[in-house]
């Protein structure tokens, strides 16, 4: 298990510095040009010229990138061309936001994901099931912002309950904290919960058709128990990737959510970047992503194995 | 929420040992007075000589000082400076600053910095790189004074210094106005009215200014960027919304007070709301523009941009701008804002009156046009380009012309119509933007206006009597002059047409009732506005 | 696609219920014909009822009363739905009905195309990953590399290296997607080379090929046609997100999408502008998943492997 835990990371930092160049060649083949951007509309060509050559965009492609690989060995992730702050700076006060309504969100769509899909599965072609499953697809047949702005509108302008947008850090208390976090989570959630609703109901189906636990409930188990430890257990594995998926989806969702309630979060700093051609930022946080990724997926990998024990690594 | 306890301790201490001054005013923390603004856009940066965006322009009033301050009916009135001079042959200007005035880093502000940012700020401006042109030396003379000696007169001289126009003439300490004007200063420090907190500066999201307890407003009543910039408050906190509903959303629901540009369409709703106020924000408004290429074929003809305007209705442009409100909006056949000194329709019979449709067809043909793509660039993540992009498809779409629709961001935008490359190679035709009406009131800072070529703004018009009568107005000695050169300017410039203006169009600014003394301007000023 | 599943629907009555488990597998009477098949998979009815409607509207859209849906007149602009204009108008005075009935078009073609050329790339990337050690350790680490950027980033960042046009939202959006699909078709390989009759069949010598022909590749069609109806509805609210952005497909060729990116900050004032195309969207992508779930049903593999 260590080994294949060593083994993981080993071969992961190659896919990493694959993903690193990948994008970084993508952006610089991209029309934008930060320069441009910084000196305004009133800028001349010249002058654009000239802070071009200053921010050092002028030398060629692979002297940049090898520049920046340097670099990021010696713990630099360089320097935002606009705001002239740390990358590092920059990530590190926008990590606390996005991690939070990712964990929010998590934690709010399996509480009620799972047993929505377990539910469906158990009562399979009843109205139950349809009613769940119907709702479950209307969550993420709908536009993440139509869901925001009409969760906005109803909890913080009409029955003012909640703040409309904004963010309090954890530090300020945890009432605040999580009163500005409740409709972006609602709001993201949507799509993960029908979506782990439904693949917990098609996983579930698969499973409470095996032969075993037909076994198990003929041999008098409650239904109950067949399904929360037989069944449950078994259809963990799709349920986990999925899970693990939705940490990459999440992140995406909370570029949207964190426009929409004004979240000083990554997602809305990457866009950002992407948008204005900031390239260390982009470069920077490409690379926190992939990092997370590689995490993430590890910890699902690893799970696989306690929940089914016959993928072996 | 409120200022950081130990800061604002050390803030006062620092006060209290400098003897000279007035003691400033200790407010307890529970009194702190936190006004939270809705920017325009995002704040990239805070150094106004390097990067020329408006919102970096606007926070930029708060944290720096002037030499001299414009005043709302647009003259240059002193600011840091106490007095001047100046010779007979108006060769030789003496000034010299007032006392008391101190940097954020409690350094006392000396004639060695004024003029060390004073060529930063040459190097990068228009109007300063004439002054340049024009200057023999620029030289302290002692801690409080420094004297400006011209190769010639330049009657525009203190314009140039209050002009809030990009770039302005800020005051920084010697050491950081020192750096290359084209790379950004790596601090932040500046004399005026309220200080940068860097440490909870959160691009994209959050600028929190506080204020400067050392400074010290002049006598006079504040009036724009003139007279007493006096403080009201103690902390202002920026936060940056993208999202137009959202900004509506907070600001109704009172998470911010002030509300720099609403949406015209969203105003109806706001006004709705017994707690808001929601007004012009400055008469000056804003010019819109469509910008020709004119190195390349159809535009470099002057008989296809005839055509154009021929048929363009600054009707249908500024509906699309502003939408229905017709308060909002005024055609002007003109190259200067409306309602200010040198305003003037001469010349521009062709914006006016009942559009030419089988005239305009005609020109074209007869200019040669034989449905070869017309490149448009269109940053559809601005709502007032991507309108008037609209527009111009539609018309030039019915005027059989045959348009390429480049749907992309403002980065690109930006950076493509940089490129003098022909428009079939990675070039462009045609472009939309605004520009500030205050911008539009002097031929000077209208940056569309300039032809000299490949060295103009992005569409490199040509135009010598455009660039004569640009010349002729920097030597006007008075307003009369001045408006006769803008006349002739005028009929050159929609003769020659190096844009179009496609309408003068006002935006809204919205607070809540608690707050008071927000005045009309081209940029926020908050100087003199309270909150209770 | 409807044809396919009534082949399969022929076969499906023929399936024994197992009598022990009642509550599980409800009997199901037997009925012939339409009724019998509407009967039996209501969701599949339900869902290719409305697809098929809507593939109706975007085929005839130049015939349900429209007008030019890019057509101008900032006079009547923000007008509430009325006789006249049965959705309003928007703030550039365009019908909002007749960009909402050609909006389908591309919603619809985006929907269907990324879904293809996703499962595609996909579905190879994953059966030969999955059953070809050697190749798995680096087509893997390539799909993470892919997939390690957040899609909707990685869709922004490639509309932004090209212009807005439906085909390169297209593309942008399909590359996103393949390394999901590759996962997913790699699980469930995964999860049946382990499986007794797969070992069996290796033991007896079968050739991979046939192997991946015969046991894996019908086994993953299930969750793939999950995936599949999940990446059509996420591609066309994914082209919603890249139009909200400013980063979707240009504003002169109406999509549901950007209708809604268009009007979003008025929705307080103007909400039908929001509102109709958010409907549309939400039904289409409702029938997508309906379709999806009646298939997956209908395509049981543990059932079609009894057969």
């Amino acid at each position: 298990m260590l080994g294949y835990v060593f083994r993981r990371i080993v071969t992961t930092i190659p896919v990493m510095a694959v993903v690193a160049l990948l994008v970084f060649s993508l952006l610089y083949i991209a029309p934008g040009d930060p320069a441009a951007v910084i000196a305004g509309d009133q800028a001349s060509p010249e002058q654009i010229a000239h802070i071009r050559a200053s921010l050092g965009l002028d030398r060629p492609f692979l002297v940049r990138f090898v520049d920046w690989v340097w670099r990021i060995l010696h713990g630099d992730l360089g320097t935002s061309i606009f705001t002239n702050l740390p990358v590092s700076h920059m990530i590190a006060q926008r990590i606390e936001p996005t991690l939070s309504l990712m964990v929010l969100t998590l934690l709010l769509s399996v509480v009620i994901a799972i047993p929505m899909g377990v539910m469906a599965a158990a009562k399979q072609g009843t109205w139950v099931d349809r009613v769940i499953m119907v709702l479950a697809v209307l969550g993420f047949s709908t536009p993440v912002f139509v869901i925001g702005y009409v969760l906005a509108y109803v909890f913080a302008l009409q029955l003012n309950w909640l703040p409309v947008q904004g963010y309090t850090p954890l530090a300020d208390g945890f009432w605040p904290f999580l009163q500005n976090l409740i409709l972006p989570a609602f709001t993201l959630g949507g799509i993960y919960i029908a979506l782990i609703a439904r693949i917990t109901r098609t996983s579930m189906l698969e499973v409470l058709s095996q032969d075993y636990v037909r076994t198990a409930r003929a041999k008098g188990l409650g239904f109950g128990t067949v399904l929360f430890v037989h069944a449950l257990k078994n259809a963990a594995v799709p349920i986990t990737t999925v899970i693990g998926l939705g940490v990459a989806l999440l992140i995406g969702g909370a570029v949207v959510t964190e426009s929409v309630f004004a979240i000083p979060g990554l997602g809305r700093l990457t866009v950002d970047a992407i948008l204005r051609r900031d390239y260390p930022v982009i470069q920077g946080v490409v690379l926190l992503f992939s990092f997370a990724y590689v995490l993430v997926n590890l910890i699902v990998d690893l799970l696989y194995t306690v929940f089914d024990p016959r993928i072996r690594y | 929420m409120g200022m950081n306890r130990r800061d604002f301790l050390t803030l006062a201490a620092g006060a209290g040992a400098i003897a000279t001054l007035p003691a400033p005013a200790i407010a307890k923390e529970s009194e702190t007075r936190v006004l939270r603004f809705v920017p325009q856009a995002n704040l990239p940066n805070l150094d106004p000589v390097w990067g020329t965006q408006y919102v970096v322009r606007n926070a930029s009033l708060l944290v720096y000082d002037t030499l001299f301050g414009l005043s709302s009916n647009l003259e240059p009135k002193p600011q840091m400076c106490a007095s001047y001079e100046t010779s007979a042959d108006g060769r030789v200007w003496t000034f010299r600053l007032r006392d008391g005035l101190y940097f954020h880093d409690k350094e006392p502000v000396r004639s060695v910095d004024v003029v060390a940012s004073l060529k930063r700020w040459m190097a990068r401006d228009a109007m300063g790189q004439v002054l340049k042109d024009r200057l023999d030396t620029l030289e302290v003379v002692n801690d409080k004074q420094f004297r400006v000696q011209l190769q010639k007169p330049f009657p525009k001289l203190l314009l140039a210094l209050a002009k809030p126009m990009p770039n302005i003439a800020v005051v920084m300490p010697e050491r950081i106005a020192n750096s290359d004007p084209f790379k950004q200063v790596a601090e932040y420090i500046g004399s005026g009215p309220m200080r940068f907190r860097r440490d909870e500066w959160v691009p994209g999201s959050r600028a929190v200014f506080e204020r400067f307890s050392d400074y010290v407003p002049r006598e006079e009543t504040g009036d724009w960027l003139a007279g007493g910039k006096r403080m009201e408050l103690d902390r202002i906190e920026w936060q940056v919304i993208p999202d137009a509903a959202t900004a509506a959303a907070a600001l109704q629901s009172g998470e911010v007070d002030w509300w720099e540009t609403p949406i015209a369409d969203l105003v109806p709703l706001l006004r709705a709301n017994g707690k808001l106020r929601v007004e012009i924000a400055d008469n000056l408004g804003n010019v819109g523009i469509l910008r020709f290429n004119h190195l390349y074929p159809p535009f470099n003809d002057v008989r296809v941009r005839r055509a154009v305007a021929m048929v363009v209705s600054q009707d249908d442009y500024m509906h699309a701008v502003v939408g229905s409100d017709d308060a909002l909006w005024r055609p002007m056949p003109s190259i200067f804002t409306p309602g200010t000194p040198l305003y003037t329709e001469a010349g521009g019979e062709i914006l006016k009156g009942p559009r030419h449709w089988e005239e305009a067809k005609k020109l074209l043909a007869e200019a040669g046009y034989n449905g070869e793509k017309i490149v448009m660039l269109v940053a559809t993540d601005i709502g007032i380009t991507k309108g008037q992009s609209d527009v111009t498809a539609d018309l030039l779409k019915r005027l059989g012309m045959n348009v390429d629709y480049v749907a992309t961001d403002w980065g690109t935008v930006g950076a493509r119509r940089a490129k003098q490359d022909p428009p079939s190679a990675g070039g462009w035709h045609i472009f939309h933007t605004w520009l500030a009406g205050l911008d539009c009131t002097t031929p000077a800072t209208n940056i569309a206006l300039r032809a000299n070529g490949r060295k103009a703004w992005f569409g490199w018009p040509s135009s010598e009597l455009i660039q004569t009568l640009i010349g002729q107005w920097y030597d006007a000695p008075d307003l009369a002059a001045e408006r006769w050169v803008a006349a002739d300017l005028n009929k050159a410039a929609m003769d020659f047409l190096p844009y179009i203006p496609t309408g003068f169009f006002l935006a809204y600014q919205a607070w809540r009732n608690n707050v008071s003394g927000i005045v009309k301007a081209p940029f926020p000023v908050f100087w003199g506005v309270r909150k209770q | 696609m409807t044809a396919s599943s009534s082949q399969e629907l022929a076969i499906a009555p023929e399936v024994a219920v197992a009598p022990e488990l009642p509550e599980i597998w409800p009997p199901v009477r037997r009925r012939r014909g339409f009724l019998g098949f509407v009967l039996k998979h209501p969701t599949i009815a339900i869902g290719g009822l409305l697809i098929l409607v809507m593939a109706l509207i975007a085929v005839f859209a130049p015939y349900l009363g429209t007008v030019d849906p890019t057509a101008l007149a900032p006079a009547r602009r923000l007008r509430p739905p009325s006789r006249d204009y049965w959705f309003g108008t928007d703030m550039l005075g365009r019908d909002v009905y007749s960009r909402v009935i050609y909006g389908s078009r591309v919603s619809l073609i985006v929907g269907i195309a990324v879904s293809a050329v996703a499962c595609a790339l996909g579905m190879m990337i994953g059966l030969l990953s999955g059953f070809i050690r050697w190749l798995d350790a680096i087509l893997m680490r390539v799909m993470d590399g892919v997939m390690s950027i957040p899609s909707i980033l990685l869709a922004i960042a490639l509309m932004a290296l090209t212009r807005g046009s439906v085909r390169n939202v297209i593309i942008a959006i399909s590359i996103a997607e393949v390394p999901r699909v590759a996962r997913l078709v790699r699980g469930v390989v995964l999860s049946l080379r382990e499986q007794p009759f797969v070992e069996a069949a290796v033991a007896a010598g079968t050739r991979r090929f046939m192997i991946l022909w015969r046991h894996i590749v019908p086994n993953t069609l299930a969750p793939l046609t999950v995936q599949a109806t999940y990446i059509s509805a996420s591609a066309m609210i994914t082209e919603a997100i890249l139009s909200f952005i400013g980063a979707g497909t240009p504003p002169i060729i109406p999509s549901w999408g950007n209708i809604m990116a268009e009007g979003r900050a008025l929705w307080e004032v103007t909400p039908s502008i929001v509102f109709f195309p958010a409907i549309f969207l939400s039904l289409t992508v409702l029938a997508v998943n309906l379709l999806g779930d009646g298939l997956r049903d209908a395509l049981d593999p543990r059932l079609m492997r009894r057969i």
